[in-house]
């Protein structure tokens, strides 16, 4: 077996409910070992969240937690007893990342802050994420994935100019928290091997979607240049923008900047218009009225056409431009499923279910693909017998005795 | 550590040389990650090609349309000399990056290219798979120029597959990967929903995250990589959970608005003032209680029909009315930090104004300010973690088109004085698009 870029990295993960696991997932995709340390008795929060394979009766197979935990092993461990602390510090010995997403001062009272693991292992890259940072005003407020996304993304422009601001799918601010974590990680892990000594990162939704890319952070640079404030704008802001109903009961969504027009225009054969002086240039087509003019013709065209026909249609013409998808339908797509991008996981207790592949994909010279083969998520305390044994050389009777005082 | 050696602390990625052919939002994302670290960045441009919407929408957009909105910012609404140099959408992600400009159309320009990446650790781009055929970006080629070389693509749907000619932007990904039918207004269709942009960042966070496995990889095993991340691929992990829980049950979910899967109520409710609201969570029933009392709703509070999550989300309707009726009459940030003083999970819905005047980070020193000779001086979100090893800071504004063709054509490849007029006769330097190009 071909080693991956984190083979022999040692991830010790203090993370739960989602941003931080997927981090840690992650990490474990690109060939790092991830031992996931859960409360003995309930374990991770996500594995009580819905939807489930059976409706919730096993109490396992919650499909948020399934998705987020592939690749790692569950190690269930009481972090408030002496023991379990010794244990902890046992295994950070030989880490080289630890990820923690507890509320700020959680890890300090189990004496794991930074300073204590850094005195065990000083090489070790310590990666902090939470809702606002380690320090500032808001360090202890709340969040949530609405809250954070509301205050620090680009909420204010999601949703209907007549309505109130509308959140993503579920998990999506914590997803990209999670992501941005596993970034930060593997950048300072770099700098720590080069240099022998460890970091601690700390990353927070605030922060982390204030300065993303999306509308956000051009739309804060913009308000200091000609003071805008920005709000939801309508999709049909441009002639040819807008999401249209299609003719087999479907939705499609276009967006024809100011400089495109001409290929949305040939694609729907009223190219024609464009010898007019009122479509000729984009200062006269950015009038209002063009955009209802044009919205008038098109929506007919759309109507007139399957969503498969238009995205042809689009690919072809060049217009920028994606058919409205529901889940099951994108798991049908051709595109997909000839990159053989799906995968089948088989778990214990739920059976083989549906995973979309990595995020990426790793080539050698000769066009190799190169993947980490994806383990079901654990249950609960899975591993924790073969990590002590393995890890820590602990015998039989040792973990049997640990049990007993509820230690793991 | 004391402040001294916390402040000449190495970068981690000092040393490593980066060719940025990356456009519009998801590749440049991956490269500002990348150059905040110390990665030295150099964004290989061309004075003939203005690729849309990077260094603005158009090249030369009139006065009169930059001030009818929808085209990005320019200092003062006004587009200036040299607009390519004054776009948001450009001088917002290009900080801490180089630019230089060659034709790569040209034999001589490939050549200029094949010293460069001679000279590179690697090379991040997000551009159609024709463009980079046109630009002579192929790993078959650059492995054996440099066979260290780390190359990330980053296109769309992939570098094979029925789509890989396929050009969207990130939001028409998104909507082809099912997330459009992922949200959306309780009882509405996709129309109402608005738009969602979130691929790119995702995407970009991704690539940066490629890129550091390919350095990985190359010293692991002296070799280098090419890593592809399609921002679809990418994205579809972003909705993983929807796509496994749909594999267990087949169910195509409705839209809910902004309920939440498991907690009740949450919402997002309207405030004094215009375009104003407070987003709020209730997560147990101890905040909810909190919540009644601070609200002076007690018929709310002890009435059982409200005592669980379960009963409250059935009640939700109700719910959400009340607490509206009651978060119009105030002012959303005091609202928000009275129910946080309170212990109850509440956010305003910031605009920017609201972010700049935000004293959290403001005291963490989050707003960093960067002087742009052709721009001006403004404030930038900064360094997006903080590392308590280094005081990392923004080291400079972003690039006008051209500006480093002088240190990376005679500092990094070494050609002379006379090679460099040559090379700006001959069309690859120069600071300004051709008059062509509108």
């Amino acid at each position: 077996m071909f080693d991956l870029p984190l083979s022999g990295v040692n991830v010790i993960d203090l993370t739960r409910n989602t941003a931080g696991p997927y981090c840690t997932r992650l990490l474990a995709d690109y060939g790092a070992s991830v031992t996931k340390i859960e409360l003995p008795d309930s374990g991770d929060p996500s594995r009580k969240v819905p939807p489930f394979f059976d409706n919730g009766e096993s109490g396992e197979g919650s499909s948020l937690f399934m998705f987020l935990n592939t690749g790692k092993k569950s190690l269930s461990l009481n972090l408030k007893s002496t023991r379990g602390l010794e244990i902890i510090k046992e295994l950070i010995k030989d880490a080289d990342i630890l990820v923690e997403n507890f509320r700020p001062g959680v890890m300090e009272s189990f004496s794991l802050d930074y300073e204590s693991v850094n005195r065990v292992n000083n090489g070790i890259v310590y990666t902090s994420i939470s809702n606002f940072g380690q320090t500032g005003p808001h360090r202890d407020w709340k969040g949530s994935d609405l809250v954070l996304y509301g205050m620090g993304g680009p909420m204010i422009n999601t949703g209907h100019p007549n309505k109130e601001p509308l959140q993503l799918a579920n998990y999506l601010p914590s997803f990209h928290v999670g992501a941005t974590a596993a970034a930060a990680t593997s950048i300072a892990l770099w700098g720590a091997e080069q240099s022998g000594e460890g970091d601690w990162l700390d990353i927070n939704f605030f922060e982390t979607l204030m300065g993303h890319i999306d509308r956000r952070s051009t739309s804060l640079l913009a308000h200091q240049y000609d003071g805008t404030i920005s709000t939801r704008p309508p999709v049909a802001g441009t002639p040819g923008s807008g999401i249209w109903p299609t003719a087999d009961g479907g939705y499609f969504y276009t967006t024809v900047l100011s400089n495109r027009f001409s290929s949305m225009a040939k694609m729907i054969g009223v190219e024609h218009l464009l010898d007019d002086p009122l479509w000729a240039t984009p200062a006269a087509r950015a009038a209002p009225e063009r955009v209802d003019e044009f919205s008038a013709i098109l929506i007919l065209w759309m109507l007139d056409h399957t969503k498969s026909e238009i995205r042809d249609a689009v690919e072809k013409a060049g217009v920028y431009g994606g058919p409205i998808n529901n889940i099951g339908e994108f798991l049908q797509d051709k595109h997909f499923e000839e990159r053989n991008f799906f995968q089948q996981i088989e778990h214990p207790v739920s059976g083989s279910l549906t995973y979309p592949g990595y995020n990426f994909r790793l080539t050698i010279e000769d066009q190799e693909e190169k993947v980490a083969t994806r383990t079901s998520a654990p249950l609960l305390g899975e591993n924790t017998n073969e990590l002590l044994r393995d890890r820590l050389g602990l015998d039989e009777s040792e973990i049997q005795s640990l049990r007993k005082e509820g230690v793991v | 550590m004391d402040k001294q050696s916390k402040a000449t602390k190495k970068l981690p990625l000092e040393g490593i040389r980066i060719l940025d052919f990356t456009v519009v939002w998801a590749g440049p994302f991956a490269t500002q990650l990348l150059a905040e670290w110390g990665a030295e960045v150099i964004r290989v441009e061309s004075t003939k090609f203005f690729p849309s919407t990077t260094r603005g929408i158009l090249a030369r957009p009139s006065k009169e349309l930059v001030q009818q909105g929808g085209i990005g910012g320019y200092p003062d609404a006004d587009p200036g000399e040299r607009p390519w140099n004054r776009a948001a959408l450009f001088n917002v992600h290009a900080r801490n990056k180089l630019s230089m400009t060659v034709d790569l159309t040209t034999p001589e320009g490939q050549e200029i290219f094949a010293n460069l990446v001679s000279k590179s650790d690697g090379l991040i781009e997000n551009n159609a798979i024709a463009t980079m055929e046109r630009a002579g970006v192929s790993w078959e080629k650059l492995s054996k120029i440099n066979p260290e070389f780390v190359l990330v693509r980053m296109p769309a749907f992939g570098i094979s597959g029925p789509y890989k000619n396929y050009r969207t932007f990130g939001s028409h990904m998104e909507s082809l990967v099912g997330h459009y039918s992922l949200f959306g207004y309780e009882g509405e269709t996709p129309e109402a929903s608005g738009t969602s942009l979130f691929a790119d960042p995702a995407s970009g966070v991704s690539g940066a995250l490629a890129f550091m496995s390919g350095l990985r990889h190359r010293r692991n095993t002296g070799k280098g990589i090419q890593i592809e991340s399609p921002t679809a691929e990418n994205f579809a992990n972003q909705l993983g959970p929807h796509i496994v829980g749909y594999s267990m049950t087949g169910v195509v979910p409705e839209y809910t608005g902004n309920r939440h899967p498991v907690y009740a109520p949450q919402g997002v409710y309207r405030c004094k003032g215009e375009d104003r609201w407070i987003s709020i969570t209730i997560t147990d029933d101890a905040e909810w209680d909190e919540l009644c009392s601070i609200m002076g709703a007690k018929e709310l509070s002890q009435n059982s029909e409200y005592g669980t999550v379960e009963k409250r989300r059935m009640k939700h309707d109700v719910i959400d009315q009340a607490i509206s009726n009651w978060t119009i009459k105030q002012d959303n940030i005091e609202l928000m930090n009275m129910l946080q003083d309170r212990g109850i999970p509440a956010g305003a819905v910031m605009n920017e104004k609201d972010a700049f005047e935000d004293p959290h980070l403001q005291e963490r020193g989050y707003w960093e300010e960067l002087t742009h000779p052709e721009a001006g001086t403004y404030k930038y979100p900064g360094v997006l973690w903080k590392s308590k090893a280094i005081d990392n800071k923004l080291r400079r504004a972003a690039p006008r088109l051209g500006e480093d063709n002088e240190y990376v054509y005679k500092s990094i490849l070494g050609y002379t004085e006379a090679e460099y007029q040559k090379y700006e006769k001959d069309g690859h330097i120069g600071m300004d698009y051709d008059d062509s190009i509108q």
